[in-house]
Parts: structure tokens; C-alpha cells; sequence
């Protein structure tokens, strides 16, 4: 099946104008409390990557039983250097599969800026969206819509919603490949079930679709295939299709634990489990710490070789691309919270911050590893 | 394992697991969700932070989603 500029208004219309319609029968931007809130994160890698983000958010509730929420994020990421000697076989390899665009720069740092905003505006049971972000070679848009209704009062919520997502991609100049412009298409949707089993504990489960379409790989890398260097070729379709389940349950103690898994499957012969659980506790009023786990595993992709003894790869295809090889990989997190109203319940400003600081630490079975450090307030209007 | 049993898999334990919660679920009151609304209870007090995390892991593997879309009520109405 194939995105067609046809199916996807349809689809999208369908779901808005079946929503608009609906008895308002759960508003939730509606019902949040306006608040805003600005959050840092350093994400640093194996390979010295380095990727630095602001973000904001704002929402607040408006009249007629609707909310609107905006986000923004800036991130820089700065791309190192090739580290090897220039002229050597180690530099000539790292110029050549590099992910990134080399033109008589490789041992410079490359730094890009990617610019993002997205707004949502909720009505009764519906919310739409739209998500643009912004950076050199890259322009992404997405406009989406939710719906959901309590189908068992008190216990049972079902959410249905889509987006459609038009990636515009202008590669940069680079040395050894010449990838004209390109785009890519997603069409996605999911339907998910929140049920609530007790007073102490809720499960979420769901299914997602998505039909993607255009450029899949990275303009700047090559292969070698056949004892020489190629331009990297993946399929122009996938359809990526997951099922999930959550589960969260009050402990006694003022704690709490969170279980997930994930099963993800593709046609290009990914398929992957994940299993995450989060625990989490008060220590004293108005402070909480996290602990974190995540495991993952995937198999590869049909067309994925450590090494192509052909140019033509298979069937066509090849990548250097190692997320879609085999791959485990382990994720330990731990957090604190604090509201401030616990330590100044009567000071105007103090009573209504949060802060908090969440610390990651990545690593997979491709001696790859990843640190996110991440620190954030939130202040909750009157 | 080939894509249509993958899929029949992962539809199975759909399955099952709204027929286990079919049979589990109760109303729940307003009145008795004071421990589900808690930040630390809550799976939507975290929603912004999964999807932020979700973008991050993507980029980095080859597998996305499990959030659905953020998407999701409290079946609170």
C-alpha cells in the first residue's frame, strides 16, 4: 500500500469531522491547569556527538471548552571531526561512511541548529496539531488529530488518532555522494485504550500504523559493496507497525511502579521487543526520585550485511546504517522532583515551581553509549 | 519469523489483553482516584517526557513508537 496525496486528507477529514461532532465527552488541554516551563538537556555519545535542546511549553485553557498548548525547542548538535590522520586509510574510511556532509571539511566540527514548534488546540473530545521543524537540510511538517471517548464510563477511554507528515530534504554539498532533492512522506495512526482496573492501578495498551515513503537513508554515507565505495540505498517504502501495553499501580508508601512493553515489526524485517519499568517514591512532601530501567532488542534488517560482496548489495539495497543491524541495548535512569509549595506553601511564586533533574545513561551492543542529562522548571499559573 | 505471524503475534496479546481487562475493570469513582492522578501514578504526567525520550531512541535504533501518539485518556469523564 502506498501514501497517496488522496488517502490522506480522507482519512485525516474523516477522523476531525467524526470528532467534531461527538458529545464532548472528555476535554484535556481543556482541563489542564495553564501553566509553562523551559527545560535543558545534554546529550553526549561514544562517537562525541554532542546535541544541546531548549524547549518551552505553554498551555492554557480557553473559553468554550478548549485548550492550546505550543511548544518550542532549539537544539544544536555539533558532529566532531574526523579524529584520524589526514591521508591515512582510517581517515579515507571515516570521510567516506561518514553520516554527515563533508565538502573539504572533514576535520572541522559540524554544527547544525534545528528549530521545532508545535501547536495543539483541543475541543471537547478532539485535538489537532501541527509540528514544523527547521534546519538546514531539512524541513518537516506534520498535521495530525485525536479523538477519544469514554466507551465505559469510569473505566474505559478509547483514543483513535493520525497524522500525516510532508519532510522536505535539501542535502547539503558533500564530497563523495550527489543526492539530489528529496522528500518523505508518513502517514500514521494509532488507537489506544486507557482502562482504569482499580483505584490503585491503569492500563494503557494500543496499536500504531505507520506508511512511510520517500528518502530513508542518509544522503551523505557510502558502502562498501563489491571492493568499492557506494552510495548508501534503502527501499523508498516501509510500513513500521507496533503494538504496546502500560501498566502503572500506587504502591503503598507513597510509591509507585510503571511497567511497559513494546512489540515493533516492519516490513523491512525489523522486528524489536522493549521492556521498561519505572519506580518511583516520595522522600519527604512534595519530593519524589525515579528509578529507570529499559531493555531493547532487534533483529536486522533483510538487507542488512556487515559486508556486501556485490555493489548491488541485496536486491539492491544496502546500508551502513548499524540501527538496522542486530542490536541490544540497556538504558538506567534515575530522577528527582520537587515542588516547591512543600517548602514555601505561602510564597506567591515559590508554591506554584517544580523543578527537577533526570539523569540517563545509554549503552548497546554496539559499543555505542549515550549520557541525557536533563534539568527543567515548571511554573502553574493562578 | 515471517511478517503476517509476526503481526498475528502481536495481535494475539492485543487480544489478550483486552480480554483480561474486559473482565478486571470496575468503575472507578471520582472520588477514588486520588492515588491515580498523583504525578508519580499518573501515565500522563510523563506523556511529554516519553515522547521527548521516544525521538531520542528512534534516531538511535531501528524500531519507534509505544506511545501512541501521546494519545490516551483517563477514562475520568
Amino acid at each position: 500500500m502506498q501514501v497517496t496525496p488522496r488517502l490522506v486528507p480522507a482519512c485525516l477529514a474523516l477522523g476531525l469531522v467524526a470528532g467534531w461532532a461527538s458529545p464532548a465527552t472528555a476535554q484535556f488541554l481543556a482541563d489542564d491547569p495553564p501553566r509553562t516551563g523551559t527545560l535543558l538537556r545534554w546529550f553526549t555519545d561514544s562517537d562525541r556527538v554532542s546535541v544541546r535542546s531548549l524547549s518551552g511549553h505553554w498551555n492554557t485553557p480557553l473559553r468554550s471548552a478548549s485548550g492550546l498548548n505550543i511548544d518550542f525547542n532549539n537544539e544544536r548538535v555539533v558532529v566532531p571531526a574526523i579524529s584520524a590522520p589526514p591521508g591515512t586509510q582510517e581517515a579515507v574510511d571515516a570521510i567516506t561512511t561518514a553520516s554527515r556532509p563533508i565538502a573539504g571539511n572533514a576535520f572541522e566540527d559540524f554544527v547544525k541548529v534545528r528549530n521545532e514548534v508545535q501547536g495543539d488546540y483541543g475541543r471537547g473530545p478532539m485535538e489537532m496539531s501541527y509540528y514544523v521543524s527547521s534546519e538546514s537540510d531539512y524541513l518537516a511538517q506534520q498535521v495530525g488529530g485525536r479523538w477519544n471517548k469514554d466507551i465505559r464510563p469510569d473505566a474505559r477511554n478509547l483514543s483513535l488518532g493520525g497524522s500525516w507528515s510532508w519532510d522536505a530534504i535539501q542535502p547539503l554539498r558533500d564530497d563523495d555522494t550527489q543526492t539530489s532533492a528529496a522528500s518523505k512522506n508518513t502517514l500514521h495512526w494509532n488507537a489506544v485504550v486507557t482502562d482504569v482496573v482499580s483505584p490503585t492501578t491503569m492500563l494503557r495498551y494500543g496499536v500504531e500504523y505507520n506508511l512511510v515513503s520517500g528518502l530513508q537513508h542518509s544522503p551523505y554515507r557510502n558502502v562498501y559493496a563489491g571492493g568499492t565505495h557506494v552510495p548508501e540505498r534503502h527501499p523508498e517504502h516501509r510500513q513500521r507497525r507496533d503494538a504496546f501495553l502500560r501498566v502503572t499501580h500506587a504502591l503503598p508508601n507513597r510509591s509507585s511502579v510503571k511497567l511497559q512493553y513494546r512489540f515493533y515489526n516492519d516490513d523491512w524485517g525489523v522486528n524489536s521487543h522493549e521492556l521498561g519499568t519505572r519506580l518511583s517514591q516520595y522522600i519527604t512532601r512534595g519530593m519524589s526520585v525515579r528509578w529507570e530501567y529499559r531493555w531493547y532488542t532487534q533483529t536486522p534488517a533483510d538487507f542488512f550485511r556487515t559486508e556486501y560482496v556485490d555493489v548491488n548489495g541485496i536486491n539492491g539495497y544496502r546500508t551502513g546504517d548499524y540501527r538496522l543491524g542486530d542490536l541490544a541495548s540497556h538504558l538506567f535512569g534515575g530522577a528527582v522532583r520537587m515542588d516547591l509549595d512543600a517548602l514555601a506553601p505561602t510564597h506567591n511564586v515559590m508554591r506554584r515551581l517544580s523543578l527537577w533533574l533526570d539523569v540517563e545513561r545509554y549503552f548497546n551492543s554496539n559499543h555505542y553509549s549515550a549520557n541525557v542529562v536533563e534539568t527543567g522548571v515548571d511554573f502553574r499559573f493562578p | 519469523m515471517t511478517r503476517s505471524r509476526t503481526l498475528l503475534v502481536s495481535l494475539a496479546w492485543l487480544a489478550l489483553a483486552c480480554a483480561c481487562t474486559g473482565c478486571a475493570t470496575v468503575p472507578v469513582r471520582a472520588w477514588q482516584r486520588e492515588r491515580l492522578v498523583d504525578p508519580i501514578v499518573a501515565f500522563r504526567a510523563e506523556a511529554r517526557e516519553d515522547a521527548r525520550k521516544m525521538k531520542t531512541w528512534e534516531a538511535r535504533e531501528g524500531s519507534t513508537g509505544g506511545i501512541g501518539g501521546a494519545g490516551g485518556g483517563c477514562a475520568c469523564k
